[in-house]
């Protein structure tokens, strides 16, 4: 391990980091309003901090799979504190356990606030806390593509069986391309959506926070009550299908923009992630229908955005949940659960895994009936080995567990039983709201300090895959 | 690049942190003072003027009472002594105007102080409003309500800026300490790192260097030290594996 190679490539996405709060200063001193020193100073220290690892570490090419592992660790801690300067420095709400857990749900995509009045808060800090969603997003790409793949052959399956052979190649070797070929899908998945809500009627600043906020599948938005401040069914429908989109393996959306569109409807995962949010919003259809929602057009509404708000681990909201029937609570928390695809800017357990669950599922009843047969499950015809079954059942197990662990911390600190599960659940996915006292409709604020730093831990872990964030706090790593 | 160089960047950045940090809370401080006499002179003197007027009003009401019950002697000075302080009290709001939606009370001030005024200032002593309660309730009274409650919100809204002011000051106080605290932090890892880098780039190479200098003189070895920066220390370890493969080739032709 060479830390000074981690940090020279740290000093790149502190830099990347410096840009955008230097952009955000710029707009906070257009708009007048007073986040621009505290804006100014945070890009300076992370410039600073940036460029003086250059000046000393020469640049190098190789670097091993730790190294890799650690750089994008470090990045996203070291962002994380960089991000939390602004909030600091400018005060308000921002206390220093605010500010953390703030700037980590930014960069984790979580989109879970402490802001009790978010339109109070200064433009130019808006600005910056979509932009961390957005960096977060493009970081998640970075790990994807690069750490991922070396951390055995469970992760690297995990993004491996949806692709196609091509995309497949690219993504082994981690060719400068496949990089590329993710940047353009997430920057033009950007630009897409910032025109379509300028056409709704969105003025450019919330058009551009919340394609930021969408495409990252984050969820912070610059009103307090979110889409539903705007009241628009066209705002809605855009941004249910930007979250769909966001949810899908991003090589599969360039495959399909590049004219192979049945590769995407051919790959199992897209189907059974598309088929469960559709079957969820009939379900969460019929259930909220007569109460609260008297029109079959209102329950649509209201049931597909939540639904794919959660199911996509984006977490925008137009409707308070907390008000609704059990059956639509419990789907909810499942889609929370569950989220969206590998290969995408989702949390979440992943479809992937919940479809490599039922593979493991149907291999053991196969195995019960016919004990002397020879089974081996498939998906879009690549065969899984039992490692890689064991391996995503194992994180399952884990990923649930630390749910647990962390719903059982937060009630020993007087936390009610709803909302620390559910904001567990939330923050592991990276989803954003829970029920509760965290539910869509109101904020983190009433959480105590100690378990804001608890959520931040869980935002971190369903971030960096569990194991990752593990691996580089145990010390055989650092040898 | 160079080592001067190297070591100048660290020792600059460190001064800018420190520099910007201290310019920044040095311009908070500077406005929170201004901000503190803004708050003195914008909404204190407004409020301070608004307490004026009613007391000046209150008179003007006690007057108006006793020159009901005929004391005409007693009522008369009361009362012209208020006006002039009302007026007064008026005229400081006037020129105070300094928060949205002032000037419009100051207007209805105007206003409604005329029709108050209008009332008591004809005859009352001896003439069909003497002893008149109902009218007093019905006009003068109700006319003197009308011009407190201009005046409270007057005071109100003053106070609500205030207010917000205080804690827009509270904010400035925070951001003139935080960017110290943050540069002292800052500073502190910065100082870890370059002496991190410091050691592994300079200080590791200069003993590296030396021990293969004393492996040459003492073995007759090649010099074999590796430097991967291209530095000043760079250029030392070519010269000195310059200097020992001369050494060597001269014992061996001697």
């Amino acid at each position: 391990m060479r830390p000074q190679i981690v940090l020279r490539y740290v000093g790149f996405v502190l830099l990347f980091n410096a840009l955008f709060m230097f952009v955000s200063s710029m707009l906070s001193a257009f708009y007048s309003d007073t986040a621009f020193f505290p804006l100014l100073y945070g890009a300076m220290i992370s410039a600073l901090f940036g460029v003086f690892p250059m000046i000393f570490v020469p640049s190098t090419t190789t670097i091993s799979n730790k190294e890799g592992l650690f750089i994008v660790i470090v990045s996203w801690l070291l962002s994380c504190l960089a991000g939390l300067m602004p909030y600091v420095l400018w005060g308000g709400e921002f206390t220093l356990a605010n500010a953390w857990f703030e700037s980590v749900s930014g960069f984790t995509t979580t989109g879970s606030t402490i802001l009790t009045d978010v339109e109070a808060v200064p433009r130019g800090l808006l600005f910056w806390r979509a932009a961390t969603h957005w960096i977060g997003g493009s970081g998640i790409i970075i790990f994807v593509l690069s750490v991922l793949p070396s951390m055995g052959q469970a992760g690297m399956m995990l993004y491996r069986t949806e692709m196609s052979p091509v995309a497949m190649e690219n993504f082994k070797y981690r060719t400068r391309k496949a990089l590329q070929v993710l940047m353009v899908v997430y920057v033009g998945l950007t630009a897409l959506e910032t025109v379509s809500l300028l056409i709704c009627g969105m003025d450019l600043f919330d058009a551009v926070t919340h394609a930021f906020a969408t495409i990252a599948t984050g969820g912070f938005s610059t009103k307090n009550l979110s889409i539903a401040y705007y009241n628009s069914v066209a705002i809605e429908i855009v941004t249910m299908v930007f979250m769909v989109l966001s949810g899908i393996h991003f090589a599969l959306l360039f495959m399909a923009i590049s004219g192979a569109s049945a590769d995407l409807f051919r790959s199992s995962v897209v189907r059974y992630y598309l088929a469960a949010l559709l079957i969820g919003t009939l379900v969460t259809m019929l259930d909220i229908h007569g109460s609260p929602y008297e029109s079959w057009g209102d329950a649509l509404r209201y049931a597909s955005f939540q639904i794919l708000s959660l199911g996509t681990s984006t977490g925008f909201a137009t409707a308070d949940t907390s008000l609704w029937p059990p059956l639509a609570t419990l789907l909810l928390i499942f889609f929370t659960l569950q989220c969206a695809c590998a290969g995408s800017t989702s949390g979440g357990i992943k479809v992937d895994r919940i479809v490599f669950f039922w593979k493991a599922m149907g291999k053991r009843i196969k195995g019960v009936q016919h004990p002397r047969a020879v089974i081996t499950p498939k998906m879009d015809n690549v065969p899984i080995s039992d490692d890689v079954l064991e391996m995503n059942l194992l994180y399952i197990v884990l990923y649930l567990a630390v749910v647990f662990i962390s719903s059982v911390l937060l009630s020993s600190l007087g936390v009610d039983c709803l909302s620390a599960f559910t904001g567990s659940a939330a923050t592991m996915g990276n989803v954003g709201p829970g029920f509760g006292m965290v539910g869509s409709m109101s904020n983190f604020s009433s959480i105590p300090d100690a378990g804001k730093y608890v959520l931040t831990a869980d935002m971190l872990l369903g971030r960096l895959e569990i194991f990752g964030l593990i691996i580089f706090f145990m010390s055989k790593s650092w040898k | 690049m160079g080592l001067r160089i190297k070591i100048l960047s660290g020792f600059l950045i460190l001064t800018m942190m420190l520099l910007i940090a201290g310019v920044w809370s040095i311009y908070e401080l500077r406005t929170i003072g201004s901000s503190a006499q803004a708050l003195l002179d914008d909404n204190y003197r407004s409020i301070d003027a608004g307490k004026m007027m009613l007391e000046a009003l209150e008179r003007e009401d006690s007057a108006v009472l006793l020159l009901l019950s005929g004391k005409w002697d007693q009522g008369r000075p009361i009362i012209q002594s208020a006006d002039i302080s009302f007026q007064q009290g008026l005229q400081i709001a006037r020129d105070n105007v300094t928060i949205p939606g002032e000037h419009d009370y100051i207007q209805a001030l105007d206003k409604q102080y005329a029709a108050y005024k209008k009332l008591w200032l004809k005859p009352i002593v001896g003439t069909k409003y003497e002893g008149n309660l109902r009218w007093y309730f019905e006009e003068i009274h109700k006319a003197f309500l009308e011009l407190k409650d201009t005046i409270q919100k007057l005071i109100t809204l003053n106070h609500q800026t205030m207010y917000k002011t205080a804690s827009e000051l509270k904010n400035r106080a925070h951001r003139s300490t935080m960017p110290g605290i943050v540069a002292i932090l800052s500073a502190l890892i910065f100082t870890l790192i370059f002496n991190y880098f410091i050691n592994f780039y300079m200080v590791s190479p200069i003993i590296r260097i030396t021990k293969g200098v004393h492996r040459v003189m003492e073995t007759g070895e090649a010099f074999d030290v590796a430097i991967e920066t291209k530095d000043e220390l760079f250029d030392l370890t070519d010269s000195i594996r310059k200097l020992a493969a001369r050494i060597r080739s001269g014992e061996k032709l001697s």
